[in-house]
C-alpha cells in the first residue's frame, strides 16, 4: 500500500536530481560535430536528405533504452517532455551515463558480445562472476584496453584437472575467467574469439584450410593460436597444427615476431600488442561495434570481420583515432555518438532517399534485447527489478526463463523476428497477466483507482508508462470512448486494463525506434 | 519413389489464388480429413531422441555370445534373422518395419558437441549458426498458410545444447514450438511429473481473469494500433511482429490446435501408448501429423520426464531395462497407429541418440561414451523395414561392414521424405550451405 502511496505521488509530479557534467563532455561534444559533418558529407554524395531529427518523446525513450536498458520511468517522461531548456537532452545524456543503470545494461550488453550462449549448458556462477567484474569495470569506467588486457590474461590454469566452479550463492568471485572458459580453454577457440571480438578479422575458417576468399592461410591462424597455448620450441610461444604434423611459432597477425624474455607469459605479450593505441584493429574493432549497437547497424559489416572494406570510410578512421587517443574511455565515445545528430535522427519513414538506415540518414528500428525487455516491463509495471545478477531465488528463474523465451540468436536488432510463443508470452503469459490485473498491478491499480485523473488523463498516464509519449487525438478518442463505455462489459476498470494490455504487446513498445 | 504431384510452390500458389480454399480455418480441417486418403500427401518426420546417448549392445545390436554382451537375451522379431532386446518384445512383432543401422560411425563422444552434430549434421564451426535438421525439414516439407507451427519439440533436453534445437540461420520462424515443460530453469513441483499440462502449448488461451469479449477487444484494439505502427515504422521488425501475432492469435482461435488436447483419444489407446510422458508425446506426434506437422521431435530422457536418462555410466542394465519400459509400448503403438490411419506410408519415424555406449562394461555395471560404432533406427514411409544395414564385430568394439556417418544417416533421412539434402540455404555468414553436407552417401539400401 506504501509503495502504491508512493507511486501515485510519483503520477502528480517529481524533482530530477541534475549531475554535474563530467570533464570530457565538450571533447565528446567535438566528435560529435565530427560524426555529423563526415555524415553529412556522405549523404551528400549519395544524394541523401536525412530524416528530422526525432522529437522530445522519440528521443527519450531511445536514450533511455539504449543507455539504461529500460524505458523511462513515468517521472523522467514527464519533467523532460514539461522542461524547456534548449541543453535538456544533453543534461539527460550525462545523467543517464552517470546512473546505476547504465552499468546494468551494459553489463547484459558486453556479456551478450563476450560471452556468447555457451553451447555446453551456462553455468550460471561462471556468468555472475563474468557479470560482476564487468560491473565493476564499468562502473570505474576503466578503458576498453584495460579490460581487453584482463580478459586476455586470465586463464585457467593448465595443470588443474578440474574446471573452475564457482559457487552460485553467496560467491564473491569477481573475473573474467568465464571468457576463457567458454572458448574451452582451447588456443584455437580462444584465437578465433579474441581475433574476431578485438580484432574484428575472422580467422576462423582459416582452421581447418585455406579459405579461398580470406588473405588468412591455415598457418597464421595457428601462429596466433600459438599465443594461447600449445608449447614451447627454442624459447618461442608453438604450437602444433593439427592433422599437418607441423609446429609454428606464435606471431602477431601483421606478421611480426614477438619478443619473448624470460617466463614472460605469450597472453600478456599478445594483450600487449593488441591493446597498444597505435593498433588499428582494435580501436576499429571497438567503435564499430560500439555503433552497431546505438544504431542497429555497423559502419561497416559485418561487425566481426573489418578485414574487407575500411579503406574507404574515414568516419571510422576518425572514431577509432579519437577513441585512441581518449584512453579508449567508453563514456566519452558514447557520449559522442548520442550527441550526434545521425543518432538523434527520427524513425518514422521519411523520405525515399533516407530510406537506407544503413546510411544513417534514418534511425532504423530495432528489437529489444531479452533483458532490455524483461527490465522495460518491470519498469513498466513496478514489478520488482532483477537486474542485479546477484539475485538469486524466484525472481531469478522467473527472469531467466523470460530471457530464454526472448533470446536472439545471431539476430541483428534490425531483423529481429518474432516467434509465435513469444507473441503468445506476451499476450497471455503470467508476467503479462500480472502487469495488467487490477489486483496484482501496482502500476495498473494506482492509474485505475486515482480519484484525481479522468478517464483522459487516465488514458493518457498509461501512454506515458508504457510508450513515452501523450496519445494522439486520435488514440484518445478512441481509447477514452472504450474506457468510459467500460469495453464490451460496461466495466471501466477492466476497460483500462484492456487498453494497458494493448499498449504492453503493441510493436511500439516492444521495439526500440 | 513416388513425388508429390503438386509442388510445395503450387500448393502455395494454389491456395494464395483461392483454388484450395479460401480461409485458412476453412480448409484445414477438410485438409486433415484428407490427408490419410491422398497418396500425394506430404510427408512427415517424428524424430525420437534418445537423450544421454542409448546403449546399442542393449537394444538393438546384441551381443548374446560374447562378455560384452551383458544381461539381456535376445529374442527373435516377425523378421526371420533379425533379433533385438528381450526388453522390446513389441517392436520386435513390428520389425518388418524397421531398418536397423548398426554400423554408425561418428566422432563426437561429447554430449554437447555430440547432440549438437547430430542434430544438425555439422561439426560447429566459429560463427555459423547451423539450424537443427528438423528446422531445415520443416522448411521443405511445411506450408507458409500452415496455422500450427511447422517444427515441434517434446520435452527436449534444451540444456545440452541450445543450439541443437534452434533453427539457427534459418531464422526463428522454423524455430521449434517446444511444449512438454522444456525449460531446464523451471523448478518442477515434488511428486509425480504433471505431463499433462506440459503436453499443452504454453499460454495458448487468454489469461482466466480476461472476460472473452475483452478479450476480442483487445486483439482488435492492438492489431488497430499495430497497423498505425507498421505504416509509420515499416521494416522488417514490425512485419514480423505483425505475422507472429497473426500466426499466435490464429493458433488460439483454431481448431488445429486441439491437437494437444490428448483427451479426446480413446483410454485404451492412451494406455496402449503408456500413460507417461513419452508415451503421450507419441500419441501427441501422431495428433500433430494428423494436422500437417512437418516435423516433430520427442525426447525420451528419463521414464516419466527427465534428462540424460541413457547416459548410464553406472547401472546400466536397470536403467536401459526401465527406459526400455516406456520406449517400446510408445513406438510399437505409434507405428501400428500410423499404420491403422494410413499414415505410416507418409510418416518416417527416426530413432537415434547422440552416441552408443561403450560395449565393454565398467566396473560399476555401466557402459561410457560410444561414438566409434552404433546403431540408430529409421522405420515408415520411404524405408524398406525387415532389414539391418552394417554389423559390429564380435565384441562390438568395431565396425565390421558399412560404416555411416552422420551426413550419410541424415541424408538417409531427407531421400526417405523426399527432400534434396543438397538443396541449400543462405546461412547468417553469407555463405550458402547444404541441407547436409555434400561428402554424404545415402543408405540406399533401406530407402523404398
Amino acid at each position: 500500500m506504501l509503495r502504491r502511496l508512493v507511486f501515485l505521488v510519483v503520477i502528480a509530479a517529481t524533482a530530477t536530481p541534475v549531475l554535474g557534467a563530467e570533464s570530457s563532455a565538450k571533447e565528446s561534444a567535438a566528435l560529435a560535430a565530427r560524426i555529423d559533418q563526415l555524415l553529412g558529407e556522405r549523404w551528400d554524395n549519395a544524394g541523401v536528405k536525412p530524416a528530422a531529427v526525432a522529437g522530445d518523446a522519440e528521443f527519450l525513450r531511445r536514450i533511455h533504452l539504449d543507455l539504461a536498458g529500460t524505458v523511462p520511468p513515468l517521472h523522467v517522461t514527464r519533467e523532460f517532455l514539461a522542461d524547456r531548456a534548449p541543453d535538456k537532452r544533453a543534461k539527460l545524456i550525462e545523467q543517464l551515463l552517470a546512473g546505476r543503470r547504465y552499468v546494468a545494461h551494459f553489463t547484459n550488453f558486453w556479456r551478450s558480445v563476450l560471452l556468447p550462449e555457451n553451447p555446453n549448458g551456462d553455468n550460471l556462477g561462471l556468468r555472475v562472476s563474468f557479470e560482476s567484474w564487468l560491473q565493476a569495470r564499468l562502473s570505474e569506467n576503466v578503458g576498453f584496453d584495460r579490460m581487453v588486457r584482463e580478459i586476455l590474461v586470465t586463464a585457467q590454469p593448465r595443470n588443474r584437472g578440474e574446471p573452475v566452479n564457482f559457487a552460485v550463492d553467496g560467491g564473491q568471485a569477481t573475473t573474467p575467467i568465464a571468457f576463457d572458459l567458454a572458448n574451452e580453454g582451447k588456443p584455437e577457440n580462444l584465437a578465433g574469439s579474441t581475433a574476431r571480438l578485438f580484432l574484428a578479422v575472422k580467422l576462423e575458417c582459416a582452421q581447418c584450410h585455406n579459405h579461398p576468399h580470406a588473405e588468412w592461410t591455415q598457418e597464421q591462424f595457428w601462429e596466433y593460436a600459438a599465443f594461447f597455448g600449445g608449447g614451447k620450441a627454442n624459447g618461442k610461444a608453438s604450437i602444433r597444427i593439427p592433422k599437418l604434423n607441423k609446429s609454428v611459432s606464435a606471431k602477431f597477425p601483421n606478421g611480426r615476431e614477438p619478443t619473448f624474455t624470460q617466463g614472460s607469459n605469450p597472453r600478456t605479450v599478445l594483450a600487449d600488442w593488441i591493446t597498444t593505441a597505435d593498433n588499428p584493429y582494435f580501436a576499429r574493432a571497438t567503435v564499430n561495434r560500439v555503433w552497431w549497437h546505438l544504431f542497429g547497424n555497423g559502419l561497416v559489416e559485418p561487425v566481426d570481420d573489418l578485414t574487407q572494406e575500411v579503406d574507404d570510410n574515414p568516419l571510422l578512421e576518425e572514431l577509432a583515432k579519437q577513441f585512441a587517443e581518449h584512453k579508449f574511455d567508453l563514456k566519452y565515445l558514447i557520449r559522442a555518438i548520442v550527441s550526434s545528430r545521425a543518432y538523434q535522427t527520427t524513425s518514422a519513414a521519411a523520405n525515399e532517399s533516407a530510406d537506407d538506415t544503413r546510411l544513417f540518414s534514418r534511425m532504423s528500428v530495432r528489437a529489444l534485447s531479452p533483458e532490455q525487455l524483461y527490465d522495460s516491463l518491470a519498469e513498466v509495471t513496478r514489478l520488482p527489478p532483477t537486474t542485479a545478477p546477484r539475485d538469486f531465488g524466484t525472481g531469478l528463474v522467473q527472469r531467466a526463463e523470460f530471457l530464454s523465451r526472448f533470446a536472439r540468436q545471431n539476430e541483428k536488432a534490425t531483423e529481429a523476428q518474432t516467434s509465435i510463443l513469444q507473441a503468445l508470452a506476451l499476450m497471455n503469459g503470467k508476467f503479462v497477466e500480472d502487469a495488467t490485473s487490477l489486483e496484482r498491478s501496482e502500476a495498473l491499480a494506482a492509474v485505475a483507482q486515482a480519484p484525481f485523473l479522468d478517464p483522459a488523463s487516465k488514458v493518457e498516464t498509461l501512454f506515458l508508462l508504457a510508450l513515452s509519449r501523450k496519445p494522439t487525438a486520435a488514440e484518445s478518442e478512441r481509447f477514452v470512448r472504450y474506457v468510459t463505455k467500460g469495453g464490451p462489459s460496461g466495466d471501466a476498470p477492466r476497460a483500462l486494463a484492456d487498453v494497458f494490455w494493448v499498449l504492453l504487446n503493441s510493436g511500439e513498445f516492444l521495439f526500440n525506434h | 519413389m513416388s513425388r508429390p504431384l503438386l509442388s510445395r510452390r503450387d500448393w502455395l500458389r494454389l491456395s494464395a489464388a483461392g483454388v484450395l480454399g479460401s480461409s485458412v480455418t476453412g480448409w484445414l480441417p477438410r485438409l486433415a480429413a484428407d490427408l490419410a486418403a491422398d497418396p500425394r500427401r506430404r510427408r512427415a518426420c517424428i524424430l525420437l531422441w534418445m537423450d544421454g546417448g542409448p546403449s546399442q549392445t542393449d537394444t538393438f545390436d546384441l551381443k548374446p555370445s560374447h562378455p560384452n554382451g551383458g544381461l539381456f537375451k535376445a529374442i527373435p522379431t516377425n523378421v526371420a534373422g533379425i533379433q533385438i532386446s528381450e526388453h522390446l518384445p513389441n517392436l520386435a512383432k513390428q520389425a518388418d518395419k524397421l531398418a536397423i543401422v548398426r554400423s554408425m560411425s561418428t566422432r563426437e563422444g561429447d554430449h554437447s558437441r555430440a547432440a549438437l552434430v547430430m542434430h544438425t549434421g555439422y561439426t560447429p564451426a566459429g560463427e555459423i549458426s547451423y539450424p537443427s535438421i528438423g528446422g531445415l525439414l520443416a522448411r521443405e516439407l511445411g506450408r507458409d498458410d500452415m496455422v500450427l507451427p511447422q517444427f515441434i519439440c517434446i520435452a527436449p533436453n534444451r540444456g545440452v545444447s541450445p543450439q541443437a534445437f534452434s533453427s539457427g540461420f534459418l531464422g526463428p520462424r522454423y524455430a521449434p514450438l517446444i511444449v512438454g515443460n522444456a525449460n531446464n530453469l523451471a523448478v518442477r513441483p515434488r511428486g509425480a511429473f504433471d505431463y499433462e499440462t506440459a503436453l499443452r502449448v504454453p499460454d495458448l488461451e487468454p489469461a482466466r481473469q480476461v472476460r472473452p469479449d475483452h478479450a476480442d477487444s483487445r486483439i482488435e484494439m492492438l492489431q488497430e494500433m499495430d497497423r498505425d505502427f507498421a505504416r509509420q515504422y515499416p521494416g522488417t521488425v514490425s512485419a514480423s511482429h505483425q505475422s507472429a501475432y497473426e500466426r499466435a492469435v490464429k493458433l488460439m482461435r483454431t481448431a488445429a490446435a486441439k491437437a494437444f488436447n490428448l483427451e479426446e483419444e480413446k483410454s485404451a489407446l492412451r494406455d496402449a501408448y503408456g500413460r507417461n510422458l513419452f508415451g503421450q508425446s507419441c500419441l501427441l506426434a501422431r495428433r500433430l501429423v494428423e494436422q500437417g506437422v512437418p516435423f516433430i521431435e520427442i525426447n525420451l530422457g528419463g521414464v516419466n520426464g527427465g534428462s540424460f536418462g541413457w547416459d548410464t555410466h553406472g547401472g546400466n542394465f536397470d536403467a536401459v531395462k526401465n527406459l526400455s519400459g516406456v520406449l517400446d509400448p510408445a513406438w510399437a503403438a505409434l507405428l501400428s497407429d500410423l499404420k491403422e490411419r494410413g499414415l505410416l506410408d507418409s510418416t518416417v519415424v527416426a530413432w537415434m541418440g547422440e552416441f552408443g555406449r561403450t560395449p565393454r562394461i565398467n566396473p560399476q555395471q555401466g557402459r561410457d561414451h560410444f561414438p566409434t560404432a552404433w546403431s540408430t533406427v529409421l522405420a515408415g514411409g520411404g524405408i524398406k523395414g525387415g532389414q539391418v544395414v552394417g554389423a559390429t564385430s564380435a565384441d562390438g568394439m568395431t565396425i565390421k561392414d558399412r560404416p555411416v556417418t552422420t551426413p550419410d544417416f541424415l541424408a538417409t533421412l531427407c531421400h526417405a521424405l523426399g527432400v534434396d539434402a543438397s538443396k541449400q540455404n543462405q546461412s547468417n555468414v553469407g555463405r550458402p550451405i547444404r541441407i547436409v553436407d555434400k561428402a554424404a552417401k545415402p543408405i540406399q539400401e533401406i530407402l523404398a
